[in-house]
């Protein structure tokens, strides 16, 4: 129709038509391509630097690929939450129990089978046998040695005023909602809220992650900060020197010394639950354990006596008496800190 | 048949009515309407799905008043600054003859290749405390000053000269002549340009989290990190949208309609052949300081951090992650161009429906990306099929840059002479025809510069390419991203110098003063 009258314009519509198909072909080639059997789907809030090589030995060894997807413990138990049955994940590991309980309520996880649930002391899983602890890892004060000469007794304490504006939180943190949670099952909401109050009038500087905290105090930012044990170790290894920065403890059984865990559980519509319950395993064998041991510097939950360098004992740690399956009303937790403007 | 088909010419000859041409265009641009609703409608759900009390907890603590005024004054002071800097930057490089020009300006734009958390890990492993919202102004004049010397540029180079020079001679000194000759002809281009600007900052998430700066987008972040609940989120989101909204409309109301007809036949050349040699020195100073702080320190940073990471870098998988980035990019560009030509297209025709799609188009570009990955992960549980796939990343790109397509797409139509679409309508073309035969192949200068932006755009995307990416597909700015984030500044080094490299190029290409662009001003 009247082609004849207008000469065609050099126009690239055919070639950009081509580009597109051959880049949707690739992508589509490429989607189908990995949905292959043997291969595991893992959400992982563990950060890459502390758990890839351990995923890079378990494929060595059971020729099972793995594909990972790192990620903040609660944003990858709320995203779990939100993808619910069509969830592309076969296993879900967390920094803290308090986002595997959170999920393990809404029913998405599967059953464990006791093999792997015996292997672990029974504070360190679910009361539902739905999730395990992998590792153990104690909550501290992280301060640096030079600048604070009086340490805090109790959790308490940093509410004085000779720590105004000196001390470090990481409020999105599961690890610390895991410790304000704790705050509410055992103390009550209301003493919670009045603490984290008080934290929040005495200038209490926000993070958003523990590394964060330990390098500020390292740098001179603040003093103090409340974090987990082994980020001393991370930080310090991540700038490869040493660093200002020390681990203290608070008095015998202050819920500021609460022991958590990492921990794994498979979701309920995983395909390959087999090859998901292989991981679980080689990550709670011996050697795995000591691994941890030695190289992340936690502890472990299995081979009780073994401990990382330098560290106590769970024994002398003094820990509260805390039941971790009691931690999944991390919401009231998450909505008590919106309330304060903490998140 | 036939006879139909001259009804049908004869019909679209008479101009008030509406042809099939311009109705598929609206159809289409329809469509593009629906697809970036889709966040909007994911957010709406998102934030009255939860308990309604969770709103009012949310809006009415002392926090989201702090969030407001902070976000408020970052994207005041950077809009201000970046404004002033880019159009002096522009303006110099337009009239100070200097020793090479048209090289400093490619490296004066180059500085669009730098994300803004680019920037902020290098400045930060120079100066460790770097903190606070002092911080956060000074790393956001510096990644968005080029989008103001880019748009400026351009329309200095299409301004008309031959009224400046007769200005000067009728004795107005440079500045009156610039306020009432070239100001007026540039302001519109620099007006959306700072627009673009102050959207930049209203969802930058990089520099104000690495900074430390409580705004809406790194509250929305923390909120969606730090807590199951969406909603509190999608709440704040929805403020973040307003104000965008609010924003967009203040600016084109400002905009002046006054069309400036260009007069002189032919373009002057772009130098004024003489200057002093103080206007040369003072030139040379800004953009000499301007390149020290937002190139040269940056990327000299980069280099010796890559030098130390040497030893350590894994090369397979930074050109694995090289091509993963390129690949979704370019895909996500694509995306956005067959989004952004019927908008584009229809806005250009003064159309009430184009003008309203293309600023309801720039609300999503305002959305942070964790909004938009967020909402397409919504979907993705629902629709599993395309789930953490390339796909569905690529099409949250052409959304989220879709609007910088649209505008470069309209401008690049609107510069092509109306005459030669009287002629092909009288040459017995449909309207379609001629969009086809004769617009788009002269806007495609235009139209590739646009795909460019978004490929550019999308390279550097950071929030929605960690929540949409399939699980195991990294990008250059999420794997530089998690070595920052354990501060692993050293690791990140490649990744972050190879992205830079990478975006370069389309920076680069952008920059290259277009002749058909000329001659289509020259035509008209």
């Amino acid at each position: 129709m009247g082609d004849a009258t207008v000469p065609r314009a050099p126009f690239r519509k055919n070639l950009a038509a081509t580009v597109i198909a051959i880049l949707l072909g690739a992508t589509l080639s490429g989607c189908a391509s990995s949905d292959q059997e043997q291969s595991l789907t893992i959400y992982s809030g563990r950060s890459e630097s502390f758990i890839a090589p351990f995923f890079k030995e378990f494929t060595a060894q059971s020729g099972i690929e793995l594909k990972i997807r790192y990620g903040d413990s609660s944003a990858l138990a709320a995203q779990i939450l939100e993808e619910g049955e069509n969830s592309p994940a076969d296993l879900f590991i967390s920094q803290d129990a308090g986002s595997l309980g959170a999920v393990s309520v809404s029913g998405l996880f599967s059953q464990l089978e006791s093999s792997l649930l015996d292997r672990v002391e029974t504070k360190f899983r679910s009361s539902n046998n739905d999730w395990v602890g992998l590792t153990g890892r104690a909550r501290v004060f992280a301060y640096a040695p030079d600048r604070v000469s009086k340490l805090p007794t109790s959790y308490q304490s940093l509410i004085e005023n000779q720590y105004k504006g000196k001390v470090g939180i990481a409020p999105t943190n599961a690890s610390f909602q895991a410790f304000v949670t704790t705050l509410i099952q055992y103390q009550g909401l209301a003493a919670a809220e009045i603490w984290l109050q008080k934290m929040v009038e005495n200038d209490v500087k926000l993070y958003e992650k523990n590394s964060q905290i330990v390098s500020a105090i390292d740098s001179g930012a603040i003093d103090l900060g409340l974090v987990n044990h082994y980020y001393l170790w991370e930080v310090s290894e991540s700038l490869n020197r040493q660093i200002n920065v020390q681990n203290g403890f608070f008095e015998a059984g202050d819920l500021g010394n609460l022991i958590n865990i990492s921990g794994a559980a498979i979701l309920n519509q995983s395909t390959n639950k087999s090859a998901a319950s292989e991981l679980i395993k080689y990550l709670l064998s011996d050697s795995a354990q000591l691994n941890f041991v030695a190289d992340t510097h936690e502890h472990s939950v299995v081979l009780v006596d073994a401990r990382p360098e330098g560290l106590p004992s769970f024994a002398e740690i003094k820990a509260p008496a805390v039941d971790l399956s009691r931690l999944s009303d991390i919401s009231q937790t998450q909505k008590l800190l919106i309330k304060l403007g903490l998140i | 048949m036939k006879t139909k088909t001259l009804d049908e010419n004869l019909h679209l000859e008479s101009i008030e009515q509406p042809g099939s041409g311009s109705k598929l265009l609206a159809l289409l641009s329809f469509f593009a309407l629906i697809f970036a609703a889709i966040p909007f409608f994911y957010l709406i759900k998102g934030a009255f799905s939860g308990e309604l009390d969770l709103i009012k907890t949310v809006l009415l603590r002392e926090k989201s008043l702090e969030i407001f005024a902070t976000t408020i004054a970052l994207m005041s002071c950077v809009s201000v600054v970046s404004t002033l800097l880019g159009v002096s930057l522009a303006w110099c490089l337009h009239n100070v003859n200097l020793r090479s020009n048209s090289l400093l300006a490619a490296l004066v734009i180059l500085p669009i290749a730098i994300p803004s958390y680019v920037y902020t890990y290098s400045w930060m492993s120079i100066i460790p405390n770097l903190q606070g919202f002092a911080a956060a102004v000074f790393i956001l004049i510096l990644t968005t000053t080029p989008y103001i010397t880019l748009a400026a540029l351009a329309a200095l180079r299409r301004s008309d000269r031959a009224q400046l020079e007769v200005a000067q001679t009728l004795g107005l000194n440079k500045w009156r002549s610039f306020y009432f000759i070239t100001w007026p002809q540039i302001r519109n281009t620099v007006s959306a340009g700072t627009l673009l600007v102050a959207l930049y900052v209203l969802s930058d998430f990089g520099a104000v989290s690495l900074l430390g700066v409580d705004t809406f987008t790194r509250a929305i972040e923390n909120l969606y990190r730090g807590s199951f609940d969406r909603g509190a989120a999608a709440i704040l989101a929805l403020v973040l949208v307003a104000i965008s909204a609010i924003l967009i409309t203040i600016e084109s109301n400002t905009r002046q309609r006054s069309k400036v007809i260009s007069t002189s036949s032919k373009l002057m050349p772009s130098i004024a052949e003489s200057n002093s040699g103080r206007s040369r020195f003072l030139a040379s100073l800004l953009i000499g300081l301007y390149l020290i702080f937002a190139l040269i320190t940056p990327l000299l940073q980069l280099l010796l951090r890559f030098i130390s990471a040497l030893p350590s870098i894994d090369y397979g998988n930074l050109f694995r992650t090289a091509l993963s980035t390129i690949f979704a990019s370019l895909l996500g560009s694509i995306i956005a161009l067959l989004l952004a030509l019927p908008v584009g297209l229809l806005s250009s025709q003064a159309s009430r429906i184009g003008s309203l799609t293309d600023k309801s188009l720039l609300i999503v570009h305002a959305l942070p990306g964790i909004v938009m990955g967020l909402s397409l992960v919504a979907i993705g549980s629902e629709l599993p099929i395309v789930y953490q796939t390339v796909a569905l990343l690529a099409f949250s790109y052409a959304l989220l840059f879709m609007a910088k397509a649209v505008g470069f797409v309209r401008t690049s139509f609107l510069r092509v002479p109306k005459n030669l679409m009287e002629i092909s309508s009288t040459l017995n073309q449909s309207k379609a025809q001629s969009i086809r035969r004769v617009m788009i192949p002269l806007a495609t200068p235009g139209l590739l510069t646009a795909t460019l932006l978004v490929f550019l755009s999308a390279m550097k995307e950071l929030p929605a390419t960690l929540m949409l990416r399939p699980t195991g597909f990294e990008t250059l700015a999420t794997e530089m991203w998690s070595a920052t984030a354990i501060l692993q500044f050293n690791e990140a080094a490649p990744y972050a110098l190879l992205l830079v490299l990478i975006a370069a190029i389309p920076a680069f290409l952008i920059n290259r003063p277009d002749k058909s662009e000329e001659s289509g001003v020259n035509i008209s």
